[in-house]
């Protein structure tokens, strides 16, 4: 499996490095939401350098005060599941946060350029896991998906994710918003473990505070 | 070690550690309990309550006093801080419990909220941290600030999304502190308890 392991150290080798490819397969072509009826704008005129033409025409559709970069809110309008409901805050905000490299809050247009791309990854990674195409992922799908990815998760952990972000129903399943958003804050806080644990010891011992400061500042 | 929670001098909030089992049976009394009205009004056939269902409920019973309602993400933080059968709902002795800590956070806003605006700053919230208990880095409450608030303002639903969200920290850091002496081993594994509580 990509990204398997060694004994011992971290799993979770994800998609989506902020501003790059991942392991589980290159950026393809552009393939992001449709462009509209009358295309995707200026072919090329108007994009800055390095920014694809759709992606820029669509970072115009959505800095809908035209302040040259997009925020939480914005960015909740523009995204939508599969079930037509649009993109949680907390989904949102984790991604801004990700692609925001002025640590304003809102993200320019080569943030919003990378995080599409982001976002497409992971669209494709969910279609992959949603094996019975119901456009949402549910027990069975996320015990596998943690799996592929590396984790060692216990089915009650997959359970209460379910029960928090899914529909009340026998069957609960997420949309592709709680998914990225789960994937996301799993990986964060691997990485800030492998960050702490410098001597690749498998275990990290902190203080209240420092325990505190390590969560609120990357994972909230 | 004392943990951030305890009540300040003067008190006025609630102190943490949970009472009573949930979903125990009902008491004798429950149905004259005047919060059970508001509950058994939004609750189903099953008698737990769900996120848009608390926060209708909480709406109703106007435990926001003169504040905005909660917003439907912060009744799922709230759920997710009692809901100890990870069912993602309430029931109404957890929904109980919800009440009296949400009570004590708004009798403390209110202290700080001096002009009655329904918002605080960041230094009034990290004076507020500070009364309940929390050391933190200034680091941390930069990001606990931009995290928690709206416009640059803390408003009385953002405060109540950052004490449920320190509190359940706090839990998970405490529950392996057996010997309280503040600092913790975390194995790998434990990210799931961790993502769980954020």
């Amino acid at each position: 499996a990509p990204g398997a392991p060694p004994p011992g150290a971290y799993p979770g080798a994800y998609p989506g490095a902020p501003y790059g490819g991942g392991p589980y397969g290159q950026p393809g072509p552009y393939g992001g939401p449709q462009p509209g009826p009358y295309g995707g704008g200026a072919p090329g005129g108007n994009a800055p350098p390095g920014v694809d033409p759709e992606a820029f025409s669509w970072f115009q559709a959505v800095d809908t005060d035209h302040s040259g970069y997009i925020s939480v809110k914005e960015l909740k309008q523009a995204l939508v599941n599969s079930n037509w409901s649009t993109f949680n805050d907390e989904t949102c905000m984790l991604m801004i946060n990700m692609f925001d490299k002025t640590r304003s809050g809102r993200i320019d247009v080569y943030g919003f350029s990378a995080l599409l791309r982001f976002i497409q990854q992971w669209r494709s990674l969910f279609q992959q896991y949603d094996r019975d195409q119901s456009g949402s992922i549910s027990f069975n799908e996320l015990q596998q998906a943690f799996t592929q990815m590396g984790y060692n998760l216990s089915p009650q952990f997959s359970q209460l994710l379910l029960a928090r972000y899914g529909q009340r129903s026998s069957n609960p399943s997420i949309q592709l918003d709680r998914f990225i958003q789960i994937c996301m804050q799993l990986q964060s806080t691997t990485d800030a473990f492998r960050e702490k644990d410098t001597g690749l010891v498998g275990n990290v011992r902190l203080s209240y505070e420092d325990f505190l400061t390590m969560v609120v500042t990357r994972m909230m | 070690m004392a943990f951030p929670g305890q009540p300040a001098p003067g008190g006025g909030f609630y102190q943490g550690g949970y009472g009573g089992a949930p979903g125990g049976p009902a008491f004798p009394g429950q149905a004259q309990d005047p919060l059970y009205g508001y509950f058994a009004a939004v609750a189903g056939q099953d008698g737990h309550i769900d996120a848009d269902e608390l926060q209708r409920c909480l709406t109703q019973s106007g435990i926001a006093g003169a504040y905005k309602p909660f917003n439907l993400e912060t009744c799922r933080l709230m759920i997710s801080m009692l809901d100890r059968d990870m069912s993602g709902t309430l029931g109404f002795e957890e929904f109980k419990e919800l009440w009296a800590v949400v009570s004590g956070w708004k009798q403390h806003f209110m202290s700080f909220d001096r002009d009655g605006s329904g918002s605080v700053d960041r230094q009034e919230l990290e004076t507020a941290l500070v009364n309940m208990g929390f050391r933190l880095s200034p680091q941390a409450v930069t990001a606990i600030t931009r995290r928690f608030s709206t416009h640059g303002k803390i408003t009385f639903d953002d405060y109540v999304a950052c004490c449920v969200k320190l509190r359940a920290l706090t839990e998970c850091f405490r529950r392996r502190d057996a010997a309280q002496q503040g600092v913790v081993n975390f194995q790998y594994d434990d990210v799931s308890e961790l993502v769980r509580n954020q």
